[in-house]
């Protein structure tokens, strides 16, 4: 009988993909189901959640550009 | 302004607008004059004016005498206008009669009206003979529209702004249910008032005065049309903005030579700053936001180039009517350097402007008569977040552009705006579209392949199927109740 599932399609990047299943390894929170390099179906009420976590990693590994000292 | 969309948002709502509706529309003279200045090209005139006087319907393939067979195109865009806007009518194609066509007899009438005057005069506003007070001229009126019109713009974008209160009144709480109702502000929590700026209300201050002018008289009609209300009919309210139109800036006009319903609509006319009431008295003064409705002039001149007008002090002085389509961009003079490295001067003291430069750069210093900041990813991405999109905002700085910018980049043969800084802006978008989400229900576990092929199948035919793997045999749709349906019958089918 097949099922059918109540979830958010994610759609990334692979590199992206990896760190949201490295996000989930932790407590497996997050993911449904691991359909391919590009695909993830999460759940509903982790969305928010997700993309606040996704936010804080990039933030680790991106390095803006320091302003200049606005000295003019 | 290049970004804006002109006549085109008005001619979406006339396009709605059943037979009947024109019928009623076209009993007014200044109407036909409104639409015939406004919405038809060239030719289509032509047409209009060729049909007028002739007695007899125009057989169809005559049209081909007048025009070149290159024009063609042209010619099937005019007669599709003319037709859209139910002013001709073409008979139908028959067998042993030839097409024919003619102006459609409310329209013939009202507009031979408006060339040969006669029937009733106040078809275009009745001039108060009371003593008009000589402080009210034209300057002063345009003063007047410009206030109304900048609080609205203001409040548009001083919801994300700077946080700039002191620039006065702002629009009237009416104004501001329009402005939600267009989604051109939405309530949200923690933004300052509790409102802030939508993506389609960037785009409105994108525009030119004249197309927001119309976005939001259009707002108002579509709300009086929801209301329901007997006292206010949009078709009588439409009337009376083409008639407005056609009436003289400068001039006093007699309040009680109106009608009961347009009487009620003079409140919130004032409230756009379309009308100039002075108190107690029973005059109104049509201000150049509602006579430059139906020409090609703008209004206001365009936002840049009215700041660059107002913070010169010269008075308004452009003819409603003299200015040619086209010119407008030419005379309009920007105020904004961007440099290379992203900092960003701008030689303004407009606080709408400075406003609107806050909603994307991060502003670190304001002298008078010039503001400079930077963009950066931060302050990009805050805008991105208001729905506010890159190419929007590259078409604003270059819109806006110092003239000594355009100068430099033509004699360089370069784009006006810096490249780098064009690229890192879309960069930066893209940055904030890492994941593409879609709520749905994933279907697996099929128990055969035929199962899963004709399920997946019928998604896909019904346009719910969002992505699918045949080895895996699992896929994701947006929506499940026709599947369920579907998969219902298949069982009992079996």
């Amino acid at each position: 009988m097949p099922r059918a599932i109540r979830g958010v399609l994610i759609e990334c990047e692979p590199a992206i993909k990896s760190i949201i299943v490295h996000l989930d390894s932790k407590n497996n929170d997050f993911i449904i189901e691991d359909l391919d390099e590009q695909h993830l179906v999460i759940k509903e009420n982790m969305v928010f959640l997700l993309k606040q976590k996704l936010e804080e990693r990039l933030k680790e590994t991106y390095r803006p550009e320091e302003p200049l000292a606005d000295s003019d | 302004m290049s970004v804006g969309t002109q006549s085109y948002q008005l001619s979406d709502y006339l396009e709605k607008l059943p037979g009947t509706t024109f019928r009623k529309l076209y009993q007014q003279p200044p109407t036909t004059f409104a639409i015939f200045r406004r919405m038809l090209p060239p030719l289509a005139k032509r047409f209009v004016n060729a049909l007028l006087y002739m007695p007899d319907p125009l057989p169809l393939s005559d049209l081909d005498i007048w025009v070149k067979a290159e024009g063609k195109l042209q010619r099937d865009r005019a007669l599709s206008i003319l037709r859209s806007l139910h002013i001709v009518q073409i008979t139908p194609p028959g067998k042993d009669r030839v097409q024919e066509m003619q102006l459609t007899s409310n329209f013939k009438k009202s507009y031979r009206m408006v060339l040969e005057g006669g029937g009733d005069e106040q078809w275009f506003g009745v001039p108060s003979d009371l003593p008009v007070d000589p402080a009210i001229d034209i300057p002063f009126l345009d003063r007047y529209a410009r206030k109304k019109w900048e609080d609205i713009l203001h409040y548009v974008v001083s919801s994300v702004g700077v946080g700039d209160t002191s620039t006065g009144s702002g629009p009237k709480t009416s104004v501001k249910d329009l402005l939600l109702a267009g989604h051109l502000v939405e309530r949200r929590v923690g933004s300052q008032g509790g409102i802030s700026i939508t993506q389609a209300g960037f785009t409105f201050l994108l525009q030119e005065a004249n197309a927001q002018v119309w976005t939001l008289l259009l707002l108002w009609l579509e709300a009086a049309d929801h209301a329901n209300d007997p006292g206010m009919d949009s078709i009588d309210m439409l009337s009376f903005l083409f008639m407005l139109a056609s009436l003289g800036l400068g001039q006093a006009y007699d309040t009680d030579a109106l009608t009961e319903p347009r009487k009620n609509m003079l409140p919130s006319l004032v409230d756009f700053g379309l009308i100039y009431i002075p108190r107690d008295t029973r005059q109104y003064f049509p201000t150049r936001l509602a006579t430059t409705l139906t020409s090609t002039a703008s209004p206001l001149r365009s936002v840049a180039a009215g700041f660059a007008a107002a913070t010169a002090n010269t008075s308004g002085d452009i003819s409603s009517l003299g200015a040619t389509p086209g010119s407008e961009p030419e005379q309009q003079k920007g105020s904004v350097v961007v440099e290379t490295n992203y900092r960003l001067y701008a030689y303004t003291s407009s606080p709408l402007q400075i406003a609107v430069l806050a909603l994307f750069t991060q502003l670190n210093m304001r002298f008078s008569g010039m503001v400079s900041g930077r963009l950066t990813r931060d302050s990009i991405r805050r805008a991105i977040s208001y729905g506010i999109t890159a190419d929007q905002i590259v078409s604003y700085l270059a819109a806006h552009a110092h003239e000594q910018m355009a100068r430099t980049a033509a004699a360089a043969g370069r784009p006006v705006l810096p490249p780098t800084v064009v690229d890192q802006l879309r960069l930066w978008q893209l940055e904030n579209e890492r994941m593409r989400t879609t709520g749905g229900f994933l279907f697996k576990d099929f128990d055969t392949p035929q199962d899963y092929a004709a399920v997946s199948g019928y998604a896909e035919e019904i346009g719910v199927l969002v992505w699918k793997s045949d080895r895996k045999q699992m896929f994701f749709a947006s929506k499940h109740e026709q599947l369920r349906d579907y998969l219902k019958s298949r069982k009992k089918a079996e």
